[in-house]
């Protein structure tokens, strides 16, 4: 696609995107109150569907009442608390924000004021960057695609998805050609998503990969990059697997997930279908240990069937 | 495209229950699916039960007051096994339970155990009262009822030789407690008294009440007796039980927090209440106080306030929670060897880490000398579970001091080369289970993860299935009491 073509239609999309606010649905404009920057098109999709205030329930406005006065009988109290703990044992089940409360037709405050801090950190990890020490301890170098500044790496995926022509000569120089697997590391989306969990799902694919005994090539970092990065990677250093560890566009309920994007063989012009990926790896999702170790055995199971993704699912069955 | 999600698995799964009174025996059908999409970290959850056989009730076979007639209870499993076309090489999971007071028979114990490994592939054996309550409370849909409402569900089975109460709140575990209350505690033959349990002598010698073998059924005493059985009942499930209650007592007094709103009965004296069962399994058969006691029970004025649920099963209760509740399923993401597998009887050590990495690393060697010490004092190579929970967040650098630490746990146990089994309540199985193979590439281990054990001291693991996990059962095996 064009340039000029591009650039239109990302405004048009933008401008879309701001109409669809006025404050006709009071929670929508709860939430949307525009950010200082214009919101990527990526995380603002990403509100519309995250948009969920449950109303709370009858009793535990009762229960509120019922604290301030203390007129009730004992059972009804009793009563009340056993709600609440039943309403406290649905709120451990999901990391959405139910049973939450509110004041009028608002949430409370401190819903409130959580809901803006979880907004502004998903807007920190797209635009902060990974600290040296966490590539250096990890003793990985750093490449670039041909994207220039953040701005540019939302606008155009497409050349997050190609390697300056610098980079290309180094991975070249500095890699083992051939590999079984090739992993490669990016921000992302997330920056804060590498920072936090990197060290613990690289260390410990590693060793699972070395129990199996499969070789693994010269592991590299590559600022702003994009899951198809991986195809012309592929063409570069012919692996037989590529793992792509990247941040993930963050959301409310976490802005640290990553994720381990995989694919057989990754040349130009691979489908989609033929990659693979374990998603919502965090604290609060599949512990990064864990996965690191199951990313071992998927790649096992890649090895075998020498296929990925949907190409894997059927030749497994 | 045939997705990987849709692949259902099946297993069979067998339930027998060896009771006071009645034996009888399940088979069902268990389907297992991926519930994760095709390409998320796989979920495998048992999605259905189907139950393709139950048995007619059978009289538990005795040869005298102490002993089970072992062949007897044998040709039952076996013929009923024709008659449901399984064999028991097709048996993959379930578990066999011995209740009430034939598991204080003499042979109780190699009845079970006998029956564990001859009736099935990996089929349990199970004893104890607490887990007879709970697997009665699955089998009746207490367990259910409660999940579903919220609300405190006690379950009272009861049956020839005892009541087994399980509490359940919101499908959670909240207490147990077992009573002498039965049916078969006083039998009848020719309208006459036949015989009268010891721990009712006790009572009837407490109360100073004067009824005996050989008097008449019709004695007014018997019918004092079964008041005051609903009365203890009444009492024990609100927990106000008197000193004088305590005769009917059997093990710990009753501890759930909170107050219980709806009761089920299930077990033999509860058919007596709501005649589940078809006209031909006949109750005059058993000529003891079950009709009664469940009239009693009735009518008695401390149990008109809860909420009276109907149960879903009566009698078979305990043996369809035996078939189709025992069998949990491990995390897919588990790292085990086919050739060390079942595993059975294994006594749990459980390890609360407290949330700390620190504390659980320091607790860990005493913990297993401990476990050494009560479980295999002659040095014979008694295995166990390490049962690792409440476990923090963990870095990898925190899971390679845990496994280094356990590596020096597994050289304490007098046979160091036995596998090594771990099991985890948190999602850790599988790099936990890597890092040990790393340090030790010989050794042989067993780390399975995302059980939770809500009630009972031990643990059997099944072989590895299609779907990479792995059944495991959690019971007692408590025959004296
Ligand atoms: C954004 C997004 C999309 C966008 C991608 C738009 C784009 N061109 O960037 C759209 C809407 C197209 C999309 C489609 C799909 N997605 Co999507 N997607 C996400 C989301 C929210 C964020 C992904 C991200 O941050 N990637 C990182 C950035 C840096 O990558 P990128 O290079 O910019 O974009 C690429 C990836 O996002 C990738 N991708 C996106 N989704 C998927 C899904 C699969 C299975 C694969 C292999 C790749 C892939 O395709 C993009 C183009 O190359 C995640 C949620 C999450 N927690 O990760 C779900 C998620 C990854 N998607 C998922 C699914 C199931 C799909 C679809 C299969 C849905 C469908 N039934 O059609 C398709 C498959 C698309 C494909 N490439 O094969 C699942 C994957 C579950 C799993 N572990 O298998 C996730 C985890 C959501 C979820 N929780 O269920 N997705």
């Amino acid at each position: 696609m064009e340039k000029e073509l591009i650039a239109s239609i990302t405004k048009l999309v933008i401008e879309k995107l701001n109409q669809e606010q006025p404050p006709k649905e009071p929670e929508v404009a709860l939430w949307s109150a525009s950010p200082k920057n214009p919101a990527p098109v990526e995380a603002t999709e990403q509100n519309l569907e995250r948009i969920e205030l449950k109303p709370v329930r009858q009793e535990a406005i009762q229960r509120k009442e019922q604290k301030t006065h203390q007129s009730r009988t004992c059972s009804d109290s009793l009563k009340l608390e056993k709600k609440e703990q039943q309403l406290e044992e649905l709120r451990q089940k999901t990391p959405s924000r139910i049973a939450v409360g509110r004041a009028g037709s608002r949430p409370k405050t401190n819903t409130w004021l959580q809901f803006r801090y979880d907004h502004a950190a998903a807007v920190d990890a797209v635009y902060g960057e990974v600290s040296a020490d966490v590539l250096e301890n990890l003793g990985v170098f750093t490449v670039h695609t041909r994207v220039e500044d953040k701005e540019e790496y939302i606008r155009r995926p497409d050349r997050g998805r190609q390697l300056s022509d610098e980079s290309r000569k180094i991975i070249k120089d500095r890699c083992q050609n051939s590999p079984t697997v090739q992993v490669v590391i990016s921000n992302g989306l997330s920056a804060k998503a590498v920072e936090a969990n990197i060290e613990d799902v690289y260390l410990s694919l590693q060793q699972s990969l070395n129990n199996l005994k499969i070789d693994m090539g010269t592991t590299f970092y590559v600022d702003k990059g994009r899951v198809a990065l991986m195809d012309e990677i592929g063409e570069i250093l012919t692996p037989d697997v590529v793992i792509m560890l990247i941040g993930e566009r963050p959301g409310l309920v976490s802005a640290e997930s990553l994720s381990a994007y995989m694919c057989y063989k990754p040349r130009k012009g691979v489908i989609e279908a033929d990659r693979m990926v374990v998603s919502n790896i965090h604290k609060g999702g599949i512990p990064p240990v864990e996965a690191g170790a199951y990313l071992g055995t998927i790649v096992q199971k890649i090895l075998k069937y020498q296929a990925s993704g949907v190409s894997l699912v059927q030749k497994e069955s | 495209m045939k997705s990987l999600a849709s692949r259902v698995e099946t297993l069979l799964s067998a339930g027998i229950d060896i009771g006071t009174s009645t034996t009888k025996l399940v088979i069902s059908r268990f389907s297992l699916m991926n519930l994760a999409g095709g390409t998320h970290v796989p979920r495998i959850e048992i999605i259905d039960k189907e139950i393709l056989y139950r048995s007619p009730i059978f009289r538990t076979p005795l040869l005298s007051a102490t002993t089970i007639d072992m062949i007897a209870v044998d040709d039952i499993v076996k013929s009923e096994y024709e008659k449901a076309g399984v064999t028991s090489d097709q048996i993959q999971t379930g578990a066999v339970i011995i209740t009430g007071e034939t598991a204080t028979k003499q042979n109780a114990e190699e009845m079970v155990h006998h029956l564990s490994e001859h009736a099935g592939g990996f089929l349990v054996a199970a004893a104890g009262p607490d887990l007879e309550g709970i697997i009665a409370a699955k089998g009746s849909g207490a367990y259910g009822y409660s999940k579903k409402t919220g609300k405190s569900v006690a379950n009272v089975d009861i049956g020839g030789g005892t009541a087994n109460i399980a509490v359940y709140q919101d499908g959670r575990l909240t207490g147990t407690c077992t009573l002498h209350v039965g049916g078969r505690l006083i039998e009848f033959e020719d309208e006459q008294i036949k015989s009268i349990s010891p721990p009712v002598e006790k009572l009837i010698r407490q109360e100073g009440w004067t009824v005996q073998i050989g008097d008449s059924k019709y004695h007014p005493d018997v019918q004092k007796i079964t008041r005051r059985m609903a009365t203890v009942m009444a009492n024990v499930l609100s927990k106000s039980m008197t000193m004088e209650d305590e005769v009917l007592l059997l093990g710990h007094p009753p501890q759930w927090s909170g107050d219980v709103d709806v009761i089920v009965f299930s077990g033999g004296v509860s058919e007596c209440i709501y005649q589940l069962e078809e006209e031909n399994a006949s109750l005059a058969v058993y000529d003891d106080i079950g009709i009664e006691l469940a009239s009693a029970l009735r009518r008695e004025p401390g149990l008109q306030h809860y909420e009276w649920k109907k149960p879903n099963e009566t009698v078979r209760a305990t043996v369809l929670g035996a078939g189709t509740q025992t069998t949990n399923i491990s995390g897919a993401t588990i790292q085990v060897e086919s050739s060390q597998l079942p595993q059975k009887n294994l006594p749990v050590v459980e390890v609360s880490f407290e949330y700390e990495t620190a504390v659980g690393l320091a607790k860990l060697q005493s913990s297993v000398e401990e476990a050494i010490a009560i479980y295999d004092p002659g040095g014979e190579g008694q295995n166990f579970v390490l049962y690792l929970t409440d476990i923090p967040y963990l870095k990898f650098r925190d899971i390679q001091s845990i496994a280094k630490k356990l590596i020096a746990c597994r050289r304490l146990k007098p046979d160091p080369l036995q596998p090594f089994i771990i099991v985890l309540q948190s999602d850790h199985a599988k790099v936990l289970g890597q890092t040990l193979q790393a340090l030790e590439p010989e050794q042989s281990i067993l780390c399975i993860d995302q059980i939770d054990i809500e009630q009972g001291g031990y643990m059997d693991i099944g072989q590895v299935l299609q779907s990479g996990v792995v059944p495991v059962v959690i019971k007692t095996l408590t025959f004296h009491s």
